[in-house]
């Protein structure tokens, strides 16, 4: 279904009622107040406290858990081990190696081990330094470099390696002779922490015998359930989760939810009780899922007009401890290897790689913010190399409609990363910013980067997703959709979808919190697909109510159905405005002529594949594409970098509404300038020591750069509704490269490893002579 | 973290009062803003029994000008440090070092008291107290002396103090041609604590330098000063050569460690740039040219 073409034939407005207007999201309010409740507000003071007693070895057998001491603990309820896991001690998301509580063999200093359930925190303090576990020590291993070494250690399997990857477009040694320049490089990206605001809580409720009912912030509530019951042992109508607004993501609750509703669940079905675990901050640091570090060796090359002749990629993606979403993850890097640039010979061999640390996971960008840091500074190098402007230099080269990309998709429709670099450079005054300029001890530069973001699953795994609407009585809605609220405001996005499509006020939709009982699996908060996909199946659900709602109107007014109009929570004839029916009416008689009220969404994206040998096929629904230009200034001395201004552009197929846009776009911009200055998450014999906002920096508001008009591009994705695309993963991606070739642009120094933190900075400038 | 372990907390309204609980109860301790004190328990799980709050003490609040000299209570906060017209006047640096504490609610709360008796080596009001020549009043029940402020520092989170004795003023001379500057670096623009600091002091004579002081933070396990630097450019005429000279010497007096806020060399070679900042700045301040 082309989606974009058919919603605007049948609605047949001059102009959108709520869709790409600006709106004061329905929790605005509530947000600002501090009303909104997240899952501690809903947990009753003295309720049972859960903690987890975690592995302090980061590699070794477990001989003995001994909880005797521990139980005697005045307070204690329970202490649970994995003797006591009822169904499928297994949790890991991929691959099958990651055990729910261990009791075989730890992975990493903060494997879990047993659950402590206490009256209250203090005691199950207490207990958990009581209970005993004996390890036979492994050696381990805290490098990629070292646990692909002969003989390394083997913490899964042999030679550590998780998965592999592989693409081979064209002939590369063609590519090679067809160079007049190439440039090679080796580029690592480490861990990035999420550092979401609330820190991972889940409360669990036994509902009589063989129900649970969870509370716990997470992007997937259909996804914890199937872990939960997996776990458990029971069948998925056993388990009730209900997704509390969750007080920032990122992708890291993607991953947590089901740990963390897990311990919950089973706590509080083994006792009987109601319970809660709670992370702390430093726990939240220590043991949970990452950005991935990667390393990349780069080999690029262009001929002397200018075009990219052959991209040549070796990554080697760290995982830590267990695999989790790695196959995905270096997937998308895999897949996305030569940037937003048409390459016709491309060689690119993946693998994922197991240490014995703290282990990768969703984050923001997926992959291809690591991947695009050094993809752009490659394109980069070219431009300088073939003495060409860095921006004409990637026009030339830019994918278009008809262009191929990393994995030969043939690009169709919805590309508009042209418009977005041509935007960025016209806006920031590019042409005119060519040469460094010193301003004391400071130099100013100016850098820019693009980026191009898939949208919905990867692998080419199959995506669908649901939504449910209802319409009321007195007229109001309540709408249900699995995609959870996490900060980004995906669902408000679908009520606005859902308010264009039947014209009803927007005010009078209500969102209900995803609960499994009751919403429909619309898949997962991830992927970019929460709008594209999750959106989408909001259109559907409206699009089948509005026939209903047309129909009883119609013949209410007495009118053909062409001619009824639905606005203002009415409806009216075209031709004949002042007679209006409220809804209300309306669905009283659409239940007297039994026109269902509800109406349930699906949509499924289009088929994608591709080819295991040469990686090659249709791999994204989709690309979101964007264009950032970066201004910075380097104190020569001190070598801190300040980045002064952002200008952003994004190709969004269709802004549902600018604010949330903006939102997105603001947030993103500190955070990519926190991984690429900042952020730097240090471990010591693999135990994180960077555990709390004192010591791991992440941007203040002081901190964040000036930031113009976001430069929206609308190429309309054919197959979503009104054309959307994924906002909040992509509108990171472009801003770690325009800082980091800022900083280039500013001092002639090429960083391949970030964070660029003033120490480095100044070493580098020491090194090269230029303090 | 650890959960907070339970406590009693107690408000004397007097000194007094406080002092006599300091010296009665078994393992009290002072607390004030609680910004240091409060993330230590949770971080450490340090169990703390009696927490004597000073906040309710009149007299151990203020900045006060008197004899030519300025006192200032310990429980002072940033935030009164900063608004002090009188402190802007009489000891820049100081001034400079509020402005950049913490976050509005960190200056809110925090007091120079706490900054000082936490003993951080990265305390940002110790390096501007230092070079004024700051003396620190330490009472117990049964007596009270001044020492010099540098005497308080033992080590990391280290003084001198007792158990029975607590800071109840600080005290430093107003002198006329002195001036002074306070340079910082931190991880971020605000919200962090620094990565290293240096204060300068310069009385000025025409164009020589009268007198000169300087103190560090975050090179050593207390704030210091650097006396071989300053005795070498005391009674000099003031020059961006004699500036850099002081500032290449100040390197040789750190002896910073690496840690997760930055690495040794890094905070070696930075002594010489914030020197060198500080000095221009304080020199400029008192009407000198460059
Ligand atoms: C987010 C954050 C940011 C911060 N940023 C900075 C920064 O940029 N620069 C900086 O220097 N510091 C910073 N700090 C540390 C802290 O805020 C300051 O050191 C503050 O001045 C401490 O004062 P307080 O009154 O809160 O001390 P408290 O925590 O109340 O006390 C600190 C210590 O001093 C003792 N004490 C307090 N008063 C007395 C007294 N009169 N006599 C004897 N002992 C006493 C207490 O027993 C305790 O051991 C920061 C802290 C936080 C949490």
């Amino acid at each position: 279904m082309e989606y974009d073409r058919i919603l605007s034939d049948l609605l047949n407005r001059d102009e959108y009622l709520v869709v790409g207007k600006k709106t004061v999201r329905l929790d605005a309010l509530d947000k600002l107040l501090g009303k909104a409740r997240f899952t501690s507000d809903y947990i009753p003071k003295n309720t049972m406290t859960v903690k987890v007693v975690r592995s302090t070895m980061p590699h070794a057998l477990i001989k003995r858990v001994d909880t005797s001491t521990a139980l005697m603990v005045p307070g204690v309820v329970t202490i649970l081990t994995a003797k006591d896991v009822p169904g499928e001690n297994e949790i890991g998301y991929a691959l099958p190696e990651q055990p729910f509580l261990n009791d075989k063999k730890v992975h990493y200093v903060g494997d879990p081990i047993a659950l402590v359930c206490a009256i209250d925190e203090t005691t199950a303090q207490e207990a958990m330094e009581a209970v005993v576990v004996e390890y036979e020590p492994l050696p381990a291993v805290f490098d990629i470099d070292a646990a692909l070494a002969e003989g390394a250690p083997i913490i899964h399997k042999e030679n550590n390696v998780a998965v592999k990857t592989k693409i081979r477009k064209g002939d590369i040694a063609k590519g090679w002779k067809d160079s007049d320049v190439v440039v090679e490089d080796t580029y690592w990206s480490p861990y990035q922490e999420h550092m979401c605001l609330e820190p991972e809580a889940a409360y669990a409720v036994p509902d009589g015998v063989g129900k649970v009912t969870i509370i716990a912030c997470m992007q997937s509530p259909h996804l914890v359930r199937e872990k939960v019951a997996r776990v458990l042992g029971w069948k998925l109508n056993q388990v009730r989760v209900i997704q509390a607004l969750t007080g920032g993501a990122f992708g890291k609750k993607d991953d947590t939810g089901p740990l963390i509703s897990g311990y919950a669940a089973l706590a509080a079905i083994k006792t009987g009780k109601p319970a809660a675990y709670i992370m702390d901050r430093s726990e939240v640091l220590s043991v949970t899922p990452k950005r991935f570090p990667v390393r990349f060796k780069y080999r690029s090359g262009a001929d002397g007009k200018g075009k990219l002749t052959a991209v040549e990629v070796e990554i080697t993606l760290e995982v830590g401890a267990y695999a989790n979403r790695a196959p995905f993850w270096l997937w998308r890097q895999t897949a996305h290897a030569c940037g937003p640039y048409e390459v016709p010979n491309v060689a690119v061999d993946g693998r994922a790689v197991y240490t014995n640390k703290v282990y990768g996971g969703s984050y923001r960008g997926f992959g291809n913010l690591a991947l695009h840091f050094a993809a752009e500074q490659q394109v980069d190098k070219l431009a300088y190399e073939l003495d060409m402007d860095p921006v004409d230099f990637r026009m030339k080269n830019i994918l278009r409609i008809g262009s191929r990309t990393t994995c030969d998709q043939l690009l169709d429709n919805s590309v508009g990363i042209d418009k977005c670099l041509a935007g960025v450079a016209a806006a920031s005054d590019w042409a005119k910013h060519r040469e460094p300029v010193r301003i004391g001890t400071k130099i100013r530069g100016w850098g820019v980067g693009c980026a191009y973001h898939g949208n919905s699953t990867s692998r080419s795994t199959p995506d669908w997703s649901a939504a449910s609407l209802m319409i009321h009585g007195d007229g109001s809605l309540t709408y249900r959709t699995a995609i959870c609220e996490i900060g980004q405001g995906s669902p408000f996005g679908h009520a606005k979808i859902v308010a264009e499509i039947i014209g009803c006020n927007l005010d009078s939709i209500k969102i209900e919190q995803p609960d499994t009982d009751s919403t429909p699996d619309s898949k997962p908060t991830h992927g970019s697909r929460g709008l594209m996909m999750g959106g989408t199946a909001a259109a559907d659900a409206a699009i089948k109510l509005r026939e209903r709602i047309i129909r009883v109107a119609s013949n209410m007014l007495d009118c053909p159905e062409a001619h009824v109009e639905l606005r203002d929570s009415q409806a009216y004839n075209r031709k004949k405005p002042s007679v209006k029916i409220p809804f209300a009416e309306i669905v009283e008689e659409m239940h007297i002529r039994g026109e269902n009220p509800a109406s349930y969404g699906f949509y499924t994206s289009p088929r994608r594949f591709f080819d295991v040998d040469t990686g090659l096929g249709y791999n994204y629904a989709v690309y979101t594409f964007a264009a950032s230009v970066a201004e910075v200034e380097v104190d020569t001395e001190t070598g801190q970098v300040e980045v002064t201004k952002i200008w952003p552009a994004m190709d969004v197929g269709k802004v549902i509404d600018p604010l949330m846009v903006d939102g997105q776009i603001h947030g993103a911009i500190s955070q990519g300038i926190g991984f690429a200055i900042m952020e730097n998450l240090q471990l010591k014999d693999g135990v994180v020591t960077t555990t709390g906002f004192k010591d791991y920096i992440i941007p203040s508001a002081l901190d964040t750069p000036e930031i113009d008009d976001t430069i929206v591009v609308e190429e309309p994705y054919k197959h979503a509704a009104f054309g959307a695309k994924g906002v909040g993963e992509p509108s990171i991606i472009s801003i770690v490269p325009a800082v980091v070739n800022a900083i280039h642009h500013a001092t002639g120094l090429r960083f391949s490893t970030i964070p660029i933190t003033p120490d480095r900075m100044h070493k580098a400038l020491k090194e090269a002579g230029k303090k | 973290m650890k959960p907070l372990t339970g406590f009693s907390l107690l408000r004397p309204p007097t000194l007094v009062g406080a002092l006599e609980m300091m010296s009665t109860l078994e393992h009290a301790q002072p607390i004030v803003g609680g910004t240091d004190i409060i993330p230590t328990f949770k971080d450490l799980g340090s169990k703390p029994v009696h927490l004597i709050d000073l906040g309710l003490i009149e007299e151990l609040n203020g900045i006060m000008e008197e004899d030519g000299k300025i006192l200032i209570g310990p429980t002072t906060t940033h935030t009164q440090i900063l608004t002090s017209k009188v402190i802007e006047k009489t000891a820049p640096a100081l001034h400079d070092a509020a402005r950049w504490i913490g976050s509005v609610q960190i200056r809110n709360r925090g007091t120079i008291g706490g900054n000082l008796c936490n003993a951080s080596p990265a305390a940002d009001s110790a390096p501007p107290l230092l070079v004024h020549g700051a003396e620190a009043h330490i009472c117990s029940l049964e007596e009270g002396h001044w020492i010099p402020l540098l005497e308080l520092f033992k080590g990391p989170k280290m003084t001198v103090l007792k158990p029975n004795e607590i800071l109840i003023g600080l005290r430093f001379p107003t002198i006329a041609g002195a001036s002074s500057s306070f340079q910082r670096i931190g991880r971020r623009k605000g919200f962090t604590l620094s990565v290293v600091n240096a204060a300068v002091y310069v009385e000025r004579k025409d164009d020589a330098l009268k007198e000169a002081r300087i103190a560090l933070g975050s090179v050593a396990p207390t704030p210091i000063r650097a006396p071989v630097v300053e005795d070498k450019i005391r009674g000099k005429k003031m020059s961006e050569e004699l500036i850099d000279e002081a500032a290449e010497a100040c390197v040789e007096v750190a002896k910073p460690i690496d840690d997760v806020r930055g690495t040794a060399e890094y905070r070696k070679d930075m002594t010489a740039v914030l020197v060198k900042r500080a000095l221009r700045e304080a020199w400029r301040r008192t009407g000198g040219e460059l």
